[in-house]
């Protein structure tokens, strides 16, 4: 029972190694990936439905790795909001798997290049950010991810994707020594890296006899950590070149499941490990009304993610509408979306309503979803474009609907699905996400959202007008394009399709994860730190 | 009669299934399936035809966990608009083969033409919130489609988009109107529209009470009169005009922007109040008037019934908007009859279009010799759309000139008679525009104008059946508005009554408006040239006077922002993105500790011992010494003296195997710095810097920056270590005593990291492997890699 929550991790580590070996037998090596990832899902899902999904499951799911009982080993844990993350990485993972088969003859693809044991040692540590219950393990997963994606941001080995590795690279330094010294931090604060620990911890200082003071700033460490991980304003700026220079099908993984380990690391720790933190908050601004107060650290967590959601929202929308390229819309586009998911967060944070701050994760969750699959849908997309056409200048393209309408219609279906247009998987996240900002009678935020909009209307239909109708280019006319590619482009739009209009038991499984991140208590249960064990 | 789930559903569903089949059946039949288009609008109208008279609710879950369902509910008002749609769909499929013969993208336009039909009468029979909301959002999409369907042509492209921004836009904001009305109709949000309407009074008081009617009588209007191009926003609508020319009638003027009318005319009897009139009465009227002068500006014969179009919707909004009884009748009743003659109009114009090679009104008249029966067609139509009686447009007008001057009686002093002047002066431009197009037809000849062919017969059925209605309804208007009109008006009113007599027997005030505005429009018509100049001349003097100017330096600035926001903030410097990282990091940990009161409390001891000191000392004159250095090497060398002075650190305070490693990594990080930097070419060595020659602001920039990052890892090691437990933690202890048992090891680190934390030690070990990897990546890529 329990070994199904490490078995994911153990599929792609498994699947990295074999691929390492048999790199010099490309068929091999391209079958093998392409095995390993539909394994991964099947992981994936067999964990979903036998801990979160099935009739009478037990919701929740545990394994202490090597035996050592928490909060003396690590422990792995899996509920319905792993479950929840780690189902739409192993979707985008699948597509970008199965396009990458096509897509690596054209990047100069060898051996030497360890193309395929990259992919598996990002989607390692994706998978065991999302499943650790662990602090520290969870900074050795975001290290495992990062690597990974250091090479494949300076893949090409260009100048300006050298430029981009050197700058991601460089913030993503800054994050981890921040995230070590909030780690120790805490460990020194609270005498455990353990999240279920932790949690019980903060929630009752007295009794341990602890001095939980200086977890808030810690967690404004860690906070922004998380935040540059999931590309919120400020820390946004190794966004737009990195998502250039990536390999498309790699760039569809950073948007769709990389960036979404910062929303989770966000979500997981406000609500399961501080939201019962026993810490006073007050501040207020010298001179004025203005200030915050609440019972627990996510009084102070709430304004804060608020005002980089906006931020991003804004400083995302308006940079995507004059980017010349399709990728680069996209990639600023991701800004702004990533704000769009981390608002509802915000608002969970700052209410203090169990009804409400489960209405909103939901939100945040289901529209993290949405933007996994059509952004994930889009990138790839591109990565069509420039495999046929050789660019994705929007001066040298035109009349692609003409050329290739399969992968037309899906890029119309994907950048409406960004907008929020029904019956799409979008649609709902949008609806969610204005509920939430309804419900919690926050103006400010209706308002943010509302222009944010607009400005995903005016970037979608920018990119259609410039790159899918008009006359076509000479690039456009002589295109070929590849039907793998386009398959797997095309599946995610009837994805995203599908979401939107059997939406019922997607919501059920959102609502689910949203119940698994609030439950602290349950959490704790199941890690059981210093139970019978210790 | 309740209605027949089997058949609402059929009829909704039905062209959503035909759009799928439009690309196949194009292959099949091509051209002609602009016929199958007409017969799938025929079935949609004859099922919905059976269900004329009926009334009640038929529902189909679709999303039970939000309550949302796919609710339909059929009243007169329902029918009405759907079988407008409908019948309208019918008439411009029949017309469109002839008209597009030979185009390209047919399949395409086909099935956005049936999906449009299918979203319109979701709309129209839609009872659930979010089920309204899907289909209104469809018809902008199958709008967008539509409008660009020369998708080679700029201005299609440029229409497309401004339409699509202004009518989806607009119904996002109506969305977030629609979640303030569900929450107020219960916990949780209920979406049951027609439930609203049953009972419409806890609603209204709930949304009262919590202060948020007028926030969500304001959003739906933004969705309303976006997608029925109400004034400012009325200027998508002329550049809509870029779509072919049924689609014009068929969307922009007969049915896709009278949703927002219809939704009024829906939510009437849930959000009438003072606030719902006055927006709605003087929004209305300010388009009507200001979109009539706009017509008569005009120089294209489609731009002339855009305009004429938006300002028409204006009289309907405005109907709507009145609290009596008339502006109900006027709202339904003009909705019906501008249905059928604008649409006729529109396909008038596109015969016009077709058979003379041009569009401009200068350049054409006296087409009366070539086409007769079009121009006789014309006659009834435009003198309908002028308000002359005995046609159908008079009696509408009429009902809103009642409505206006009964509004006028209730406002006091004169500001009231605001109404009914403003809705004379507008219907004044109106019959100076409608006169002008009748002499396209009757006018004179203009020199220019070439051999005008005489149009296909399948081009006139379409025009000829709407001008016959028209006439019919002309002549008897009591049959349309005992089958139809009535019904409607009563399921947008809260309290039917009896509807009065549209053709006047006596005097009354409305009678002497509409004379009035006849006369003043004739007299004014040989004036034609210079209002039609002065109008123009105004909004070319003053840009911000046309609307699209407002939209163009939207898009114009926006763009602009985000070339700046690249360049500025996305500038590609490290150091600037350094800053804000570093910055915002420090800001938020030091804000959180200040907010938990972590600062107060906190007293800094200094009880170090003089070795410490001595070390920390020469640590902190070698950070200095960093920032000083003159060249690469001196700097890495210096640098390692902090690193070293740390292990020394260690070693003071009894940590051997800390200090160890630590002399370790600081030598071999040394060794590759030095190892690289040989690499470095010599002109990228830094010039010493002096301060005379150093900006000052990015001195204190960085200083402060500085200052903040030591501040901020100072402060968190003082209160973490401060609010430390004395005494070994619980895990501490557990290892010591479990490092033998548990791991067979005495050394406690080593146990911990391959034993109880094996885990992160893997992780790593994959780490160091993606690393060795990396180098051999980027050595084999390098240079070979695509240029992209």
């Amino acid at each position: 029972m329990t070994t199904v929550v490490i078995a994911p991790m153990l599929v792609v580590l498994v699947t990295a190694v074999l691929t390492l070996l048999f790199g010099s037998y490309p068929r091999l090596r391209t079958g093998l990936a392409l095995a390993g990832t539909a394994g991964y899902a099947l992981a994936v899902a067999l964990l979903a439905w036998t801990v979160v999904l099935a009739p009478g499951a037990p919701g929740i799911a545990t394994y202490q790795v090597g035996g050592h009982p928490a909060p003396f080993g690590i422990t792995l844990v899996a509920d319905g909001l792993s479950a929840f993350m780690l189902a739409m990485v192993a979707t985008v993972g699948l597509a970008s798997a199965i396009f990458s088969t096509r897509y690596v003859h054209n990047i100069g693809y060898d051996r030497r290049t360890f193309y395929n044991p990259l992919f598996h040692v990002l989607l390692l540590g994706v998978t065991g950010a999302f499943l650790t219950g662990d602090l520290f393990n969870l900074f050795v997963w975001f290290e495992v991810m990062l690597m990974a994606s250091y090479v494949f941001v300076a893949y090409y080995g260009g100048p300006q994707h050298t430029r981009a590795a050197f700058r991601y690279v460089a913030l993503n330094l800054v994050a981890s020594a921040v995230f070590l010294l909030a780690v120790g931090g805490l460990y020194a604060t609270t005498g455990t890296l353990n999240m279920a620990d932790l949690a019980q911890r903060l929630a009752d200082p007295a009794a341990y006899g602890i001095d939980p003071v200086p977890v808030v700033g810690l967690f404004g460490l860690l906070l922004s950590v998380f935040a540059l991980k999931a590309g919120l304003v400020p820390f946004q700026f190794w966004i737009p070149s990195a998502y250039r220079a990536a390999p498309p099908p790699i760039t569809a993984l950073l948007a769709g499941a990389t960036k979404k380990v910062g929303i989770y690391a966000i979500i997981r720790l406000s609500f399961t490990v501080f939201a019962g933190a026993d810490v006073p908050i007050s501040l207020s601004v010298p001179g004025t009304d203005l200030g915050i107060a609440g019972a627990s650290p996510l009084a102070f967590v709430g304004p804060v993610l608020f005002a980089m959601a906006a931020a991003s929202i804004v400083v995302g929308g308006v940079g995507a509408i004059g980017r010349p390229s399709i990728e680069g819309v996209f990639a600023y586009s991701s800004i702004g979306q990533v704000g769009f998911i981390a608002l509802p967060v915000a608002l969970a944070a700052a209410a203090t309503s169990e009804q409400f701050r489960r209405l909103a994760v939901l939100a945040a969750l289901v529209y993290a979803l949405n933007h996994a699959l059509a952004k994930a849908l889009l990138f790839l997309a591109a990565g069509a474009v420039r495999s046929a056409t050789g660019t994705i200048a929007f001066d040298d393209l035109g009349g692609l609907a003409e050329r290739a309408p399969a992968l037309s219609i899906a890029v119309f279906v994907g950048s409406l699905a960004l907008v929020g247009m029904p019956p799409l998987s979008g649609f709902f996240g949008k609806f969610l996400v204005f509920e939430a900002a309804i419900r919690a009678e926050a103006g400010g935020a209706l308002v943010v959202l509302l222009a944010g909009s607009l400005l995903t209307i005016a970037y979608a239909t920018r990119v259609w007008n410039r790159g899918f109708w008009g006359a076509p280019s000479t690039a456009v006319t002589d295109a070929r394009m590849d039907r793998v590619q386009v398959a797997a482009v095309v599946a995610l739009a009837a994805g995203v399709l599908a979401v939107g209009i059997g939406f019922d038991p997607v919501y059920e499984f959102a609502e689910v994860a949203a119940e698994a991140a609030l439950d602290a208590e349950g959490y704790a249960e199941a890690v059981d730190p210093g139970g019978e064990a210790a | 009669m309740s209605p027949e789930p089997v058949v609402v559903f059929a009829a909704v569903s039905l062209p959503f299934v035909a759009a799928l089949l439009m690309p196949l059946a194009f292959r099949l039949l091509g051209e002609r399936t602009g016929y199958l288009a007409a017969g799938v609008s025929f079935l949609c109208f004859a099922l919905l035809a059976t269900q004329h008279g009926a009334e009640g609710v038929v529902s189909l879950a679709w999303i039970p966990s939000l309550g949302i369902s796919l609710r339909f509910a059929v009243d007169g008002w329902a029918v009405l608009f759907a079988l407008v749609a409908s019948g309208m769909g019918v008439l411009v499929s029949i017309y469109s083969p002839a008209y597009l013969h030979g185009e390209s993208g047919l399949a395409r336009y086909y099935a956005a033409l049936v999906a449009f039909l299918g979203s319109i009468l979701g709309v129209a029979l839609a009872a659930d919130l979010i089920a309204l909301f899907v289909f209104w959002e469809l018809t902008s999409l199958c709008s967008f489609v539509l409008i660009g369907f020369h998708t080679e042509d700029d201005s299609s492209r440029y229409a497309a988009r401004m339409s699509m921004l202004v009518t989806v836009g607009g119904g996002l904001f109506m969305l977030a109107g629609f979640l303030l009305l569900a929450q107020a109709a219960g916990d949780p949000a209920s979406f049951d529209l027609a439930a609203m309407l049953a009972e419409p009074g806890p609603v209204r008081d709930s949304l009262r009470e919590a202060g948020l009617f007028v926030p969500a009588l304001a959003l739906i209007a933004v969705g309303a009169t976006t997608k029925s191009a109400q004034v400012p926003v009325h200027f998508w609508l002329p550049s809509a005009m870029a779509a072919p020319t049924p689609v014009s009638a068929f969307l922009h003027s007969a049915t896709m922007v009278k949703v927002g009318v219809y939704l009024l005319g829906r939510l009437r009897p849930l959000l009438e109040s003072p606030e719902w009139s006055l927006l709605f009465s003087a929004l209305g009227l300010a388009t009507m008037l200001v979109c009539a002068m706009l017509a008569v500006a005009s120089t294209d014969v489609k731009e002339l019934l855009a305009y004429s179009t938006a300002s028409h919707l204006g009289l309907m909004v405005a109907g709507f908007g009145f609290a009596s009884g008339y502006g109900a009748e006027a709202g339904v009743f003009h909705l019906l009859n501008h249905a059928l003659f604008k649409a006729a109009l529109f396909l008038i114009a596109g015969i016009v279009a077709h058979e003379a090679g041009t569009r401009e009104l200068a350049e054409l008249g006296g087409l009366r010799h070539e086409l007769p029966f079009t121009a006789a067609i014309t006659a009834v139509v435009a003198l309908s759309m002028a308000g002359i009686p005995p046609f159908s447009g008079f009696y509408s007008k009429e009902l809103l000139f009642n409505a206006t001057v009964e509004a006028a009686g209730q406002i006091p002093g004169a500001i009231g008679w605001l109404y009914p002047a403003v809705a004379v002066l507008a219907s004044v431009f109106t019959v100076l525009y409608s006169v002008r197009f009748l002499a396209l037809f009757f006018g004179s000849r203009p020199d220019g104008l070439g051999h005008v062919t005489r149009p296909a017969p399948i081009l006139l059925v379409s025009p000829a059946i709407l001008g016959a209605l028209t006439a019919v309804i002309s002549v008897s208007p009591g049959i349309a508005i005992e089958t139809v009109v009535r019904p409607a008006v009563d399921a947008t009113v809260t309290e039917p009554r009896e509807m009065p007599h549209v053709i006047p027997t006596s005097y009354s005030t409305a009678v002497g408006m509409s004379a009035l505005a006849i006369g003043l429009g004739l007299a004014a018509y040989p004036f034609y040239g210079r209002f039609h100049r002065g109008i123009g001349g105004l909004s070319a003097a003053i840009p911000p006077v046309a609307a699209t100017w407002w939209y163009d330096a939207a898009i114009d600035g926006l763009e602009r922002a985000g070339r700046g926001l690249a360049a500025r903030v996305q500038n590609g410097l490290l150091r600037t993105y350094a800053t804000w990282t570093l910055g915002a990091t420090c800001a938020i940990a030091l804000a959180g500790f200040a907010a938990a009161g972590a600062l107060s409390g906190t007293m800094v001891e200094l009880e170090a011992s003089i070795p410490i000191a001595l070390v920390a000392a020469v640590a902190v004159v070698a950070a200095i010494a960093v920032v000083r250095s003159p060249s690469h090497v001196v700097g890495v060398l210096t640098l390692s003296i902090v690193g070293f002075m740390l292990a020394i650190v260690y070693i003071l305070a009894s940590a051997p195997d800390l200090a160890l490693t630590q002399l370790v990594v600081e030598t071999l990080v040394l060794l590759v710095f030095l190892l690289v930097i040989e690499e470095i070419p010599e002109s990228a060595e830094l010039p010493v810097p002096k301060f005379s020659e150093m900006a000052l602001g990015r001195v204190g920039r960085d200083a402060v920056l500085s200052l903040a990052v030591g501040a901020t890892a100072f402060v968190t090691v003082l209160v973490t270590t401060d609010a430390r437990p004395e005494g070994a933690s619980e895990i501490a202890r557990y290892y010591a005593e479990q490092a033998v048992p548990e791991g067979g090891g005495t050394n406690i680190v080593n146990v911990v990291l391959v034993d109880f934390r094996a885990f992160d030690t893997m992780g790593e070990l994959v780490v160091v492997a993606v690393a060795a990897i990396s180098v051999l990546t980027l050595l084999v890529m390098r240079g070979r890699g695509e240029d992209a």
